[in-house]
């Protein structure tokens, strides 16, 4: 696929990741709108290696952190928009729902950003690593401690973590 | 590894988000292990709330401003390696520096492909710039160590050069395949975080005076001497970009 269409076809995940990273719908869409500028300026730097998607979300991410040295964090909405755009939900599934989006908002910044790459982007654990510019290993204790504490503020430890004890 | 040892979540988490064959072993190891069977649910529970929550977005109807980033990019002419202005000043800086460093006559005009050596620097910078964590491989709190080892592959000795009053502080280097010898990366950072790359490798050529050099997303001033071929690559102003080559051309010559 041309490089331009590429590039076009993943604004719609870009836009998504963009909005559970950053929170805030504008936020998101400046976010994606500098990314695709960059990309598209940085065309040539573009060797083909692995997944465009990956490239963008790495350029994406690294937007996104220059951002967070720049500016303090925006204060969130207490209602969120993404909440009433997963509609035609239970009441009881949308506060779920609206407990989770509140926890996402505690993970420190890269923790939510590698969950959201391998459980929303569906990346594996090599490209997520190289999306994030850290080693296999870091992501792997990011993801354990977003898990853990998504669990945990989202009320269920019901089972225990420790080994070789069985749950239910 | 005995059925019975408990697996770590380092491992679960590798399993999970690998291949497909990773995927089936978890699926496999779950069954026996209820504590994992719950920790699997739980992980379920997690990503279908995180994808009913974020997943939908995508459908939304794109704001123009997002395609209009690429609608203008496929209709935008070729874009011509430096404007005019951008031309005047490296011309009027380019003399200043031709000047000042005896080198004879400046380039009134930068090249407009740009030569091997200015592309390998901007790949360089493209490259390794956007690490946050490993823009080197030794870093700035090695430096004798990363000299002398640099000076040693490259054939030459190189220096450091103190780009400090630039406000560019050295963050370390790495080395890199050259055409025919090993190239060496020195990569710096100033306070805001910008990155400034310098690339040295030898160069058996001509001599060549400071020029300028334009690819999408990157700059370069590039210059060779005494066998050696040098570049400063970034994304910062042209005028910036052309003080630090100055300062990295007297670090690296001057004693």
């Amino acid at each position: 696929m041309p490089f331009l269409d590429e590039i076009e076809a993943a604004i719609p995940g870009l836009r998504a990741f963009a909005r559970a990273l950053a929170r805030d719908r504008e936020a998101a869409d400046d976010l994606v709108q500098d990314t695709l500028e960059a990309a598209i300026a940085r065309q040539g730097q573009w060797r083909g290696e692995g997944a465009l998607r990956g490239w963008l979300c790495r350029i994406l991410l690294n937007r996104f952190r220059d951002g967070l040295r720049r500016r303090r964090p925006v204060t969130l909405a207490l209602v969120p928009d993404v909440v009433d755009a997963a509609s035609g939900r239970r009441a009881e599934g949308r506060l779920a729902l609206a407990e989770v989006h509140a926890a996402m908002g505690q993970l420190p910044e890269d923790q939510r950003a590698a969950l959201l790459l391998v459980a929303l982007e569906g990346m594996s654990f090599a490209e997520a690593a190289r999306a994030l510019g850290c080693a296999e290993g870091t992501l792997a204790s990011r993801l354990g401690r977003a898990r853990a504490t998504l669990r945990q503020m989202t009320g269920r430890e019901d089972w225990t973590q420790r080994p070789g004890k069985a749950g239910e | 590894m005995p059925e019975d040892q408990t697996i770590t979540t380092d491992e679960v988490l590798r399993l999970r988000h690998g291949s497909a064959a990773d995927r089936s072993r978890l699926a496999a190891l779950a069954v026996g292990d209820a504590r994992l069977a719950a920790e699997m649910e739980e992980w379920d529970r997690q990503d279908a709330a995180l994808r009913a929550l974020y997943a939908p977005v995508a459908e939304e109807p794109l704001p123009d401003r997002l395609t209009r980033a690429v609608r203008d990019a496929r209709t935008a002419p070729v874009r011509r390696a430096v404007p005019a202005w951008g031309r005047i000043a490296a011309a009027v800086g380019l003399i200043g520096l031709g000047v000042l460093i005896g080198l004879g006559t400046a380039r009134l005009l930068p090249t407009d492909v740009p030569p091997t050596l200015a592309r390998a620097a901007m790949a360089s910078y493209a490259t390794y710039a956007v690490e946050v964590r490993h823009p080197v491989e030794v870093a700035a709190s090695d430096e004798a160590h990363l000299v002398q080892w640099l000076s040693k592959r490259l054939g030459a000795p190189i220096r450091v050069p103190d780009l400090g009053g630039e406000g560019f502080t050295l963050i370390g280097g790495r080395l890199l395949p050259g055409e025919t010898t090993p190239a060496a990366l020195l990569m710096y950072e100033d306070g805001v975080g910008r990155r400034l790359a310098l690339y040295i490798t030898r160069s058996e050529g001509a001599g060549q005076d400071l020029a300028f050099a334009d690819a999408k997303g990157s700059q370069a001033f590039w210059w060779i001497e005494d066998g050696l071929g040098c570049a400063v690559a970034g994304d910062l102003p042209r005028e910036t970009l052309r003080k630090l080559a100055v300062a990295a051309y007297h670090g690296l010559t001057e004693t």
